[in-house]
């Protein structure tokens, strides 16, 4: 069981609206799965809700944000968006959100 | 002659002592890089870490060539040869390309997992900065591709980073050859790409890929050129790509043309990680196979890494050649590795404004990852930064000398210096700075410099220079 996540975003304002947001996660587990990266729909809560894995959320330059999230995984999503390599990837998963 | 694979340059290095290895445990999570990192900025030997937690069995090499004295190993010559000796000789080599041979059977076939029993997480993949957005598993790598229709084949050093169990995110730029083949070929068929990331293969190998190296010319011929030896390949599981026969580790793969997962941010060359997240692309395992034992070569990427050096010399020959195509007189380029491969200094034999400013023009025609550019006159020592500052210092006239070119598209994503919009966008701009003198001055009233080699007669200075001999100076 996951219980700490990180994730990077162009835009904190937008994935702490309190809203269903489409994310891409890191598990920060320790051991050998360590930063594998799963594709969520989910909705982010800050300060952190008790119960929910943390969550913690770093800029575009990897700069980590030191107040703690928590995440209520919705949905689990494909392990890839679909669209033309090398697009940008904050657009696919905005379209990702629309569906 | 350069050694044939990894194994005989690490014992080549060990024996110069230009090699560290470390027998005790070591976190694959930040602490074996951190060390590597730390061995860059202070112009440290690589390091070969024996013990790795989580991953019995297999080692990780660090860096193998970020200093020019592994670079000159690398090339099979003394450790202590100059830095522009390294420069002349390969410039010679690169003009002695030597085909390379196929083969039926290599080390690197030791161990095979096909696709389906692939996972990623089996490999011990270094997480290399902390705040990146993944283990990165292509640092000192070579990846092979294909051109989608023809024969022009590419090797080329780009950044992979592990999505999950059999997916990679990789940041070719677009701009670069790989990049270009997915876009121009594969793209609009819709239809995968085959590649092939080879880690730790000969270093010769790894130099031709990481070099500035023409569209259509063969990387597989210039490593054989430069490590004066023919390179042995063999042919992928599961494609028609061939790899050098005596790497570690081969991980094959396709890249989708219409499918994208995270990739980045990353800790890059040019000592910074930028925030270029967000333009890459994602390929899946297809096969990997790997030698007995291997050895997973690392690239601690950022200031003075393990491509500086190369990326100073092949850049700076790269350069040479198109300002002389274009009809500049050059007379010698350097790159300095420390200026995170932004810089290029140029000496002329006629400079003035319009040379400085066509120069810089011509450098960014394509792409343009070279952002200054200083023009200096041929009795500046390119290789003397000391003598370059001088000259840049006191030539450069402060508005006359300084020429700007603005480009949309082709600039270099991973340059600080841009705004997050303009490196998304690909906008930037690079500037010349002449410091040459005027070629309309009159002689007569050209400043002269207040140097023994300028201002001495020939008798004085040679007096001046035995004496300087006879001391012992």
């Amino acid at each position: 069981m996951t219980s700490e996540y990180e994730t990077f975003v162009r835009d904190p304002a937008h994935i702490l609206s309190g809203n269903e947001v489409v994310l891409s996660l890191r598990d920060l587990t320790p051991g050998r799965r360590k930063y594998r990266g799963s594709n969520v729909r989910a909705v982010v809560s800050r300060p952190p809700r008790p119960g929910e894995p943390a969550l913690w959320i770093r800029s575009v330059v990897g700069v980590k944000d030191p107040r703690p999230c928590s995440v209520r995984i919705v949905e689990e999503l494909p392990e890839t968006f679909n669209a033309v390599a090398f697009s940008d990837f904050f657009d696919a998963m905005e379209k990702a959100e629309r569906r | 002659m350069a050694h044939k694979d990894l194994r005989e340059f690490l014992a080549a290095i060990r024996q110069t002592g230009d090699l560290q290895e470390i027998d005790d445990p070591v976190d694959w999570d930040q602490e074996l890089s951190g060390i590597g990192r730390l061995s860059c900025e202070r112009n440290g030997p690589a390091f070969q870490f024996n013990n790795i937690k989580d991953y019995a069995g297999w080692r990780i090499c660090a860096n193998p060539v970020a200093t020019w004295r592994r670079y000159a190993v690398a090339l099979g010559l003394p450790a202590d040869t100059s830095v522009r000796r390294l420069y002349e000789i390969y410039a010679e080599r690169e003009q002695q390309s030597i085909p390379p041979v196929t083969v039926n059977s290599g080390a690197c076939k030791e161990v095979m997992i096909p696709g389906d029993k692939v996972d990623l997480f089996d490999l011990p993949v270094p997480m290399v900065h902390e705040g990146d957005g993944g283990r990165y598993l292509g640092t000192w790598d070579l990846v092979v591709s294909k051109e989608a229709h023809g024969n022009w084949v590419n090797w080329g050093m780009y950044r992979f980073m592990v999505h999950n169990e059999r997916l990679l995110t990789g940041y070719p730029r677009p701009t670069s050859h790989l990049g270009m083949m997915l876009l121009n070929g594969y793209v609009p068929e819709g239809r995968t790409m085959p590649i092939a990331i080879v880690i730790g293969a000969d270093m010769p190998s790894h130099l031709a890929s990481t070099a500035t190296f023409r569209i259509g010319g063969s990387e597989a011929e210039l490593a054989g050129g430069l490590g004066q030896q023919p390179v042995e390949l063999i042919k992928c599981e599961t494609s028609d790509l061939y790899v050098p026969a005596s790497s570690e580790i081969v991980i094959e793969a396709e890249v989708f043309p219409d499918k994208i997962a995270q990739e980045g941010p990353y800790g890059e060359y040019p000592g910074y990680r930028s925030g270029e997240m967000g333009n890459a692309l994602c390929a899946r395992v297809t096969c990997i196979t790997h030698r007995r034992d291997p050895i997973l070569t690392l690239d601690t990427t950022g200031f003075m890494d393990s491509s500086a050096c190369n990326t100073s010399i092949s850049g700076a020959i790269a350069i040479k050649r198109r300002l002389e195509n274009h009809g500049i007189e050059v007379a010698d380029v350097y790159v300095p590795p420390e200026s995170g491969i932004h810089m290029a200094i140029v000496s002329v034999r006629r400079g003035g404004a319009e040379v400085a400013q066509q120069a810089v023009q011509i450098l960014t025609a394509r792409r343009a990852l070279i952002s200054k550019v200083i023009v200096v006159d041929d009795d500046v020592d390119v290789f003397n930064m000391a003598a370059v500052i001088h000259a840049f210092s006191t030539k450069c006239h402060p508005v006359r000398g300084i020429h700007v070119t603005e480009y949309q598209g082709r600039a270099n994503a991973l340059t600080p210096a841009y705004s997050l919009q303009e490196r998304v966008a690909r906008e930037g701009a690079s500037v010349s700075f002449d410091a040459t003198w005027p070629p309309e001055w009159s002689k007569n009233e050209t400043p002269i410099r207040a140097t023994l080699d300028s201002m001495y007669s020939p008798d004085v200075q040679q007096k001046v220079l035995a004496r300087w001999t006879a001391l012992g100076l």
